[in-house]
This record gives structure tokens, C-alpha cells and sequence, in this order.
């Protein structure tokens, strides 16, 4: 560079530091961990889980943590170390079927008001926000009465119902937003019918802005299962789920028996701590590549 | 851009309002009825069960049940037009009455706690922001974040436990000790149920608060501000804070169901004679006519919230205002 | 006359802004599209190409009037249904912005392919990969291209990607709106002469719409000129070129740059005054297909 073209004062920034990335840095490590092992574990707990979860032994209620019971027993005699695993099976999958109940909703939903002529879109949404200002709680004890008995798939479609709203809205703001881009009108000038356009148009341009929300989803439904179950609208007694484990809690409350409160408690608030953890990572991956596009 | 007529603009808020309000008390009408469940079963207890056909036949009539469910809707809409609810079915008396003795047990934590996240949110998010990235804003993040995934009833439990059963400190549930009553006693109550509603919410809204400053603080008028003197604390004080109050409010209005329905948990773990108990009973117990009033307060909390956040963010943020964009009519 | 592709016969149409105020984006506009013919369409902008453009693709529909492709009228929803599989494959659009035109998150093969993926059409070279490879080829770019993404690619690239993708199920009616106004000037060129290689090899019926009168005189033959909504002047191009009649058309044609500064200098630039405007007036035939607006009873 000519001499006389150097800006006196000014400092040439120096280079950032470059260090070579790591695989693990930025990623929620433990939290994939932990939850990974979680889940396999409850996966494959037979393997190392002996004797039945739901197995009375009176002999034994309401024992401490031991040798013989790692996790002690309930009030009715229930190993609880046993009863977190397959529990946990019963959980997670209610939080994963209620989830996928509530996306397919929220994406239907959402695809059809935003690509609906207005009147129509208004109507929809303050449809949703009528539904929305019925209590959740509410609505979920109509639903289980309608439904019978609960059961682990009537409390994921109760859980699923519900729940579908908040996504539903990000839904319906991205595809009014994708849906006056040229290339959705080009694809319909071509003939591209509805399914075509959300499999092929919509639903990987959104995909990444709902991402987070479904996990957090994941998270929710997990949640709202325990507290039904706790509530005792949710699963009963015998269908073991870390919330129906918790329902025995009042009584535990009583004789002290902490280690029935927190147990189950614990796993699901580190559950559902890695599930956000994950899921805020993902939010943070999902901007970062919307950017490079 | 077009002035609108004030008078017009909240006329149009009320008609939609009412209109909603209509809807949901239709939706609720039938919903219940169409859950299976008897009715006099609430009403007559374990006698319902031994009733003849005759007498179940006199008791539907008398209580109206035995009508086509329309006919039943437009005799409670009358009714309710004229502010009379009918009674509750499990209480026997008016359901104003039932609703008054538990109204301000609900209102007094939920607006103990409402004032507590919105001053608390405020607060901790100004702490965040300002401490940026250093290690007071670390652990506030990650302790936040921890506590914001703690299911509301599990907390309940392990603080009645800790605080109730072990330490004897405070008591486990009611909203008062039956007998007595004084304010302290009533505090005392009060203790735990603010905790776990407080920290269900705070998390939440402070990181709102925390991002939204921060935002701010990154902008060109704080720059500006910066580069006039003002110090760091003056700015974000007068001028940030100042920035996002309008959102902050709009936001805060839609919360107020959302703080309403986590107490209603909080009421049931606690034993806490409000509304919420009061709805799940109801809903269970097929007390028609108290889940109706119950649902039209609560949901009509909702709608009244969403559309003052609605009014707020429009009043202040023109730009929110619908206009309708030109429309497009297509076909194929 | 038969071999008139496409009839636009009176076509108007409004956006309606709000209550009250009302945009007419084309007022009666007539022309017709002759089989195998390039058409320009001109004018400033905002009057009414891309109305224009958009009606006869049917993702407007007009307000008045009618547009017969092939004898079917496509402004009626009964008669557009029934021919719906003819009409989505043998009209194409290509868009002015090739980069909101094509999604962001397909590869190039994918996107050539839509169409024929769309209409479940067998393609004649074995797959829709294939296919797509054949037809990059024919807008010149080479097949590395097929599995990049439209952010990965130039301006000019994917436009080409575009006019690939309208031409793989082998169109009568090319629409392009303004196909060239985001590009480079070297581009351009390139492109333009795609066009007329491909226009001259597939034989298929054009309607450009541009606002560079350069082009449209390069590239047509014969052209329209738009103003608010209405067509002032249609003819032949060499002739509406040589002798514009509308005052509006004299006007557009003396802002065309002379490349030569002498003669640049000397030119006296004609305006034309909007207030002028007579919206009420009828095409009177001034010379054999050479169509000038004219107010009534004038000569």
C-alpha cells in the first residue's frame, strides 16, 4: 500500500486468535449424556433391572435407599430403583407420542390458516384463542372423562390436544411469510397442490424456526404428564410413569419418606433440564444457519 | 395513516370480546354435557345411586336436566343475561355465593404473585443485563433455567417436605388455620404457594427482560447517549428500561392466565381454597353451573388479557396496528 | 385466425387497498399472442406488467374481462379445472428475482425436476436426474451444478436454473417478467441470447416484459406499451420503434441512451405529461396490425 494512503491512529485490528474448534465445544455435551443414557437406560432396563417393577412385596413398603433396594421401596412395597426405569419408558414415550400428536396438529393447522383467504385465517385464530382461554385443565378432565379410562395413549392424544397451539402460531407467521415468496407461487403456477407445497416448500423452510419449539414440546408433555398422573387425572397407580409414582406422594409426605418424592422427581427435572438445554442449542444452531443461507 | 375513531376502536374490542365470550360458554355447555358422568350424582350424593326411575325422572325435571341440551343453553343464557348462575348442584346454594367465599383467596395469590414476577422479572433481567457474560449473570442463567424445568407440583411437594414436615417452619396447606385467622396467620400460609408460583413464572420473563435489554444496549440511541456522557447506568436506567416498558406491559397482560393457571396446581398441592380447586372439583363433579361460571371467569380473564395486551402494543407501536395489506385473491 | 395462442380481451384488474381507495392495475387491456411469436411488453414502472403477467398465469384473477389460452377461458374456475393439467404444464412463468424464485433449501436438480415431479410425467431420459442434467445443458451450465443450492450459485446461474426449470415440460407460453432487471449488463446479454436460441430451437410463443427498450427491440417482434393500466400503442416492433404515434410511446423511446455522444447531445428529450392522459379512448388501427389509444371522434 502507498504510504501517504495510511490512516495515521488507526490500528489494523489484529487477527482473532484461531483455534481449531473442537467437535464437543458449543454442543450441550452432558445434557446429550445424560439423556442418552437416560433413554437407553430405560430402553434396556431389562437388562439389568431384576425382578417385576409393579411387584407388592408388603414385607418391604416405605423403605430407605439400601443394599437391597437401591432407590428404597414405596408404600406398597414397590422397588422404586425398578420402577424408574420401565417408568421412564412410560414418560418418555408419552412425551414423544403427545409431541408428534401436537406438531402434526400445529403444522396442519398452521399450514391451512396461513395459506387460507383472510376471513378464513381470522376465523381460525380466534377459534384458537377461544380454545386457548379454556383452561388446559379443564379441557384435559373433559377429555379423560370422554375418553374412559386413561390409558398411555388416551393421555398423549389429552396431552397432544392441548398442546398444539403455541407451535401452531409460528406455523401459521412463517408460512404467511414463505407463502408470497415467488418460488411457492412459482410451484403452484406449475400445479403443486397443497401436500406438494408444505412436504417440499414450507415444511423444510420452517422447519428449523419450529425445531425448538417441538423440543420444547417434548419437555412440556412430559411435564403435563407427571402432574396429571400426580393429580390422579392422569395414569393410575398401577400404570407406572415417574408422575403415577409421584401420586403416591401425599402419603410419603406423611411418614417422611423422602426418597419417594425425590427420586422420581429428580429424574424428571434432569429429563426435562436436558431436553431445554438441547433444545436451546438447537434455537441457537437453527438462527445460525438461517443466516448463512 | 387513518386516525381511527376511539370510540369505534374500543366499541369493536367490546363486540369481540362479547362475541368470545359467547362462544366459549357455548363450547363449554355442550363439552360438559357431552362428558359422560351424572349430574345428580353431585347433587344427591350416594342417593342418587338408589333413586327409582320415577324419582331420577322428577329430580331431571326439577333441575331442568331432562330438556333438549339447547333449550337448557338458552334457559342458563337467560339466566345468566339477568346475572342469575343457578345453583351449584354440590354446594346447594347460589354460585355467586360459593365463588365469593373462595374469589379473593385466588386473588390474593394471584396478585401477590403477579406483582412479585413482574417486579422480580424486572429486576433480575436488569441484574443480567448489566452484568453481562460475567459470572453473576452466569449463574443467575443457569440456576434460572434449572429451576424453570421443575415441574410447579413436584417443587410444592419437595418444599412441604423440607419446610413443612422436616423443619416445621411453615405450614402445608389451607390458606388459613381453621379457628383462627389473623393476618399473619394468612401470611404464613401464604409463603409457600408464592414461592412455587413465583418461581414457575420468573425465569421466564426475566430472560425476556435480560434479552431485550441487552438488544437494547447494542443499539445506535445508546451509542449516542453513551457518546454524550450519560453513564452506563443512566442509560440503561432512563432509556432502556424506558425502551422495552411497552412490550414488557403487552406481555405481562397475556401472563396473567398464565400465572392464573399455574395456581390453580399450586391451589390443589396446597389445599388452597380458590378458584382452582374450586374448577377441579366442579369439573369432575359435573357442577354444571358452577364449572360454567367458572369457565366464563377465567376464560373471560383470557380474552380480556390478550386484548388489553392487544390495545397496549397498538396504542404505543403504531406499526402493530392491522392494516390490511392489499389483498390477494387467487384461484387454481 | 388460428393460430392466436393466447387472447387477452379487455382485462382489468383492481387491488383494493382499503375501504375506500381502490388500485386499478390494468384497465381493459386487449392484445393478442400469435403462435411462435416473441411479444415485448413495455412500460414504466408500476403500470401493470407484472398484473399483467400474473393474470394470464392465473395467479390473479382479473376483474373484468377474459383470457383465452388455446380457446379455454382461464379467468372461469370451471373451465380452468377442466383443463388444469394442460395449462399448469404448457404455460411457464419466469420471475424477475431468480433468487426468491427458487427455494433456497432445494438443489438445483430438484428444483428442474419440480415439474415433472408435480405432474408425475414420465421422464423420456430415464430419471428426473437425468432429465434435469439435459435440460442444464440447453441453458449452458455445466452438470456440477446439479447438486449446489440456489445461495451457492451467481445471479446469472440461476436464472438460467429458472428458465431450466419452465422449460423442462417443453411449454408453448414462456411467460418472463422482466427476466433480466437483476442482472449484470454482461449478463443480460447472455441471457437474452439464451433466449433466442432457445425461442428459435424449442419454437415456443414468448411474452417478454421488460422496461429496457433495447432489449425489447433486440429481442421482439413485436411489442405493447403499458401506461397506468392501460396498452397505448401495439405493433409491430420495427414499426413502433420507427414511427411511434402515442405521445407516451415518443416520450418512453427518446430516453433510450444513444451510444453515440455526439449524437446524444443533439437529441431534444421529449417528456410527457401525465395530466395529459386521456384514460377514455379506443385503439383505432393506424396501419396494418399497428394500434394506436386514441381519444374518441379524434383522427
Amino acid at each position: 500500500m502507498d504510504e501517504r494512503f495510511v490512516l495515521v491512529g488507526a490500528r489494523t485490528p489484529l487477527p482473532p486468535p484461531v483455534k481449531a474448534r473442537k467437535w464437543y465445544e458449543g454442543r450441550p455435551v452432558v445434557s446429550m449424556a445424560v439423556l442418552a443414557g437416560i433413554v437407553l437406560g430405560c430402553l434396556f432396563c431389562g437388562a439389568f433391572v431384576s425382578g417385576e417393577p409393579g411387584y407388592m412385596d408388603l414385607l418391604h413398603s416405605s423403605e430407605a435407599p439400601s443394599k437391597e433396594f437401591w432407590f428404597g421401596t414405596d408404600t406398597m412395597g414397590r422397588d422404586i430403583f425398578a420402577m424408574i426405569w420401565y417408568g421412564g419408558r412410560v414418560s418418555l414415550l408419552i412425551g414423544a407420542l403427545s409431541t408428534g400428536i401436537s406438531t402434526a396438529l400445529a403444522v396442519l393447522f398452521g399450514t391451512v390458516s396461513g395459506l387460507a383467504p383472510r376471513w378464513l385465517d381470522d376465523l381460525l385464530m380466534r377459534l384458537t384463542e377461544i380454545f386457548l382461554s379454556i383452561p388446559s385443565l379443564l379441557l384435559i378432565i373433559f377429555l379423560q372423562a370422554i375418553l374412559g379410562k386413561a390409558n398411555v395413549w388416551s393421555l398423549s392424544l389429552v396431552i397432544g390436544v392441548t398442546g398444539w397451539t403455541s407451535i401452531a402460531k409460528v406455523v401459521r407467521s412463517e408460512v404467511l411469510r414463505l407463502r408470497n415468496s415467488e418460488y411457492v407461487m412459482a410451484s403452484r403456477c406449475m400445479g403443486g397442490g397443497f401436500f406438494h407445497i408444505l412436504r417440499k416448500h414450507l415444511a423444510p423452510n420452517f422447519f428449523s424456526s419450529i425445531m425448538f419449539m417441538v423440543v420444547m414440546n417434548v419437555r412440556a408433555a412430559i411435564a403435563a404428564e407427571s402432574t396429571l398422573s400426580f393429580m390422579g387425572i392422569g395414569l393410575p397407580l398401577e400404570v407406572i410413569s415417574w408422575g403415577s409414582m409421584l401420586s403416591l406422594s401425599e402419603k410419603a409426605l406423611l411418614s417422611g419418606a423422602w426418597w419417594i418424592i425425590l427420586i422420581p422427581g429428580v429424574f424428571l427435572v434432569v429429563t426435562m433440564l436436558c431436553v431445554t438445554n438441547i433444545g436451546g442449542w438447537l434455537r441457537g444452531e437453527g438462527e445460525q444457519r438461517g443466516n448463512n443461507l | 395513516m387513518r386516525q381511527k375513531n376511539p370510540f369505534l376502536y374500543y366499541g369493536g374490542k367490546l363486540v369481540g370480546f362479547a362475541v368470545s365470550l359467547f362462544l366459549l360458554s357455548l363450547a363449554v355447555f355442550y363439552v360438559a354435557r357431552l362428558a359422560p358422568g351424572d349430574p345428580l350424582v353431585s347433587y344427591y350424593g350416594d342417593r342418587a345411586e338408589k333413586m327409582t326411575v320415577q324419582e331420577r325422572t322428577r329430580a331431571e325435571e326439577r333441575l331442568g336436566l331432562d330438556q333438549p341440551i339447547h333449550v337448557q343453553y338458552v334457559r342458563w343464557l337467560e339466566g345468566a343475561v339477568r346475572g342469575e348462575f343457578g345453583i351449584s348442584y354440590k354446594y346447594k346454594t347460589d354460585v355467586i355465593e360459593v365463588i365469593a367465599a373462595r374469589l379473593p383467596n385466588t386473588l390474593l395469590l394471584g396478585g401477590i404473585g403477579f406483582a412479585v414476577i413482574f417486579a422480580g422479572a424486572l429486576a433480575l433481567g436488569a441484574i443480567c443485563a448489566w452484568n453481562e457474560e460475567k459470572w453473576l449473570d452466569r449463574i443467575i442463567c443457569k440456576a434460572g433455567t434449572v429451576v424453570s424445568c421443575i415441574p410447579e407440583f413436584w417443587l410444592s411437594l419437595v418444599l412441604i417436605l423440607v419446610f413443612a414436615v422436616q423443619l416445621r417452619w411453615l405450614p402445608s396447606s389451607g390458606a388459613y388455620t381453621i379457628g383462627g385467622g389473623g393476618i399473619g396467620d394468612r401470611a404464613v400460609h401464604l409463603v409457600l404457594p408464592l414461592v412455587v408460583t413465583a418461581a414457575g413464572h420468573l425465569w421466564y420473563y426475566a430472560y425476556m427482560i435480560r434479552n431485550r435489554l441487552l438488544e437494547e444496549l447494542r443499539s445506535d440511541y445508546v451509542l449516542l447517549a453513551k457518546s454524550k456522557g450519560l453513564s452506563r447506568r443512566a442509560v440503561l436506567v432512563r432509556h432502556c428500561l424506558r425502551g422495552i416498558m411497552p412490550s414488557y406491559l403487552s406481555l405481562m397482560a397475556i401472563s396473567v392466565p398464565h400465572i392464573l393457571g399455574g395456581t390453580y396446581i399450586v391451589e390443589t398441592v396446597f389445599s388452597y381454597p380458590g378458584i382452582g380447586t374450586l374448577s377441579y372439583e366442579s369439573a369432575r363433579y359435573q357442577d354444571y353451573n358452577l364449572l360454567m361460571i367458572l369457565c366464563i371467569i377465567s376464560g373471560g380473564t383470557v380474552i380480556l388479557c390478550n386484548i388489553l395486551a392487544q390495545i397496549v402494543s397498538e396504542r404505543i407501536d403504531p406499526r402493530m396496528r392491522a392494516d390490511t395489506p392489499p389483498e390477494v385473491t387467487d384461484h387454481g | 385466425m388460428d393460430d392466436i395462442l393466447l387472447d387477452v380481451q379487455g382485462v382489468s384488474h383492481c387491488f383494493r387497498l382499503g375501504k375506500n381507495t381502490v388500485l386499478r392495475a390494468l384497465d381493459g387491456v386487449s392484445f393478442q399472442l400469435r403462435r411462435g411469436e416473441i411479444f415485448g411488453l413495455v412500460g414504466e414502472s408500476g403500470s401493470g406488467k407484472s398484473t399483467m403477467a400474473r393474470c394470464i398465469m392465473s395467479i390473479l384473477r382479473p376483474t373484468a374481462g377474459a383470457i383465452r389460452y388455446l380457446g379455454v377461458n382461464i379467468c372461469d374456475p370451471g373451465q380452468f379445472r377442466a383443463h388444469k393439467e394442460l395449462l399448469q404444464t404448457s404455460r411457464q412463468l419466469i420471475f424477475q428475482d431468480s433468487a426468491s424464485s427458487l427455494d433456497p433449501r432445494m438443489t438445483v436438480a430438484d428444483i428442474i425436476a419440480e415439474p415433472m415431479a408435480i405432474h408425475r410425467a414420465r421422464p423420456p431420459r430415464g430419471s428426473l436426474r437425468n432429465e434435469a442434467a439435459f435440460q442444464l445443458k440447453c441453458v449452458g451450465l455445466d452438470q456440477g451444478c446439479l447438486d449446489r443450492r440456489p445461495g451457492e450459485l451467481s445471479g446469472g446461474q440461476r436464472q438460467r436454473v429458472a428458465i431450466a426449470r419452465a422449460l423442462s415440460m417443453g411449454p408453448e407460453l414462456l411467460v418472463a417478467d422482466e427476466p433480466i432487471a437483476s442482472l449484470d449488463v454482461s449478463i443480460q446479454a447472455q441471457i437474452i441470447n439464451l433466449f433466442r436460441h432457445l425461442q428459435e430451437e424449442h419454437g415456443f410463443t414468448f411474452l417478454f416484459i421488460a422496461h429496457d427498450l433495447a432489449v425489447v427491440r433486440y429481442l421482439c417482434s413485436r411489442v405493447g406499451v403499458l401506461y397506468q393500466g392501460k396498452l397505448v400503442e401495439v405493433g409491430p416492433a420495427k414499426e413502433v420503434f420507427a414511427d411511434p404515434r402515442h405521445p407516451y410511446t415518443r416520450a418512453l423511446l427518446s430516453a433510450i441512451p444513444i451510444p453515440d455522444p455526439r449524437r446524444e447531445r443533439e437529441r431534444v428529450p421529449q417528456s410527457f405529461d401525465p395530466a395529459q392522459f386521456c384514460r377514455e379512448g379506443r385503439l383505432r388501427e393506424v396501419s396494418p396490425g399497428h394500434w394506436v389509444l386514441e381519444k374518441e371522434g379524434e383522427s
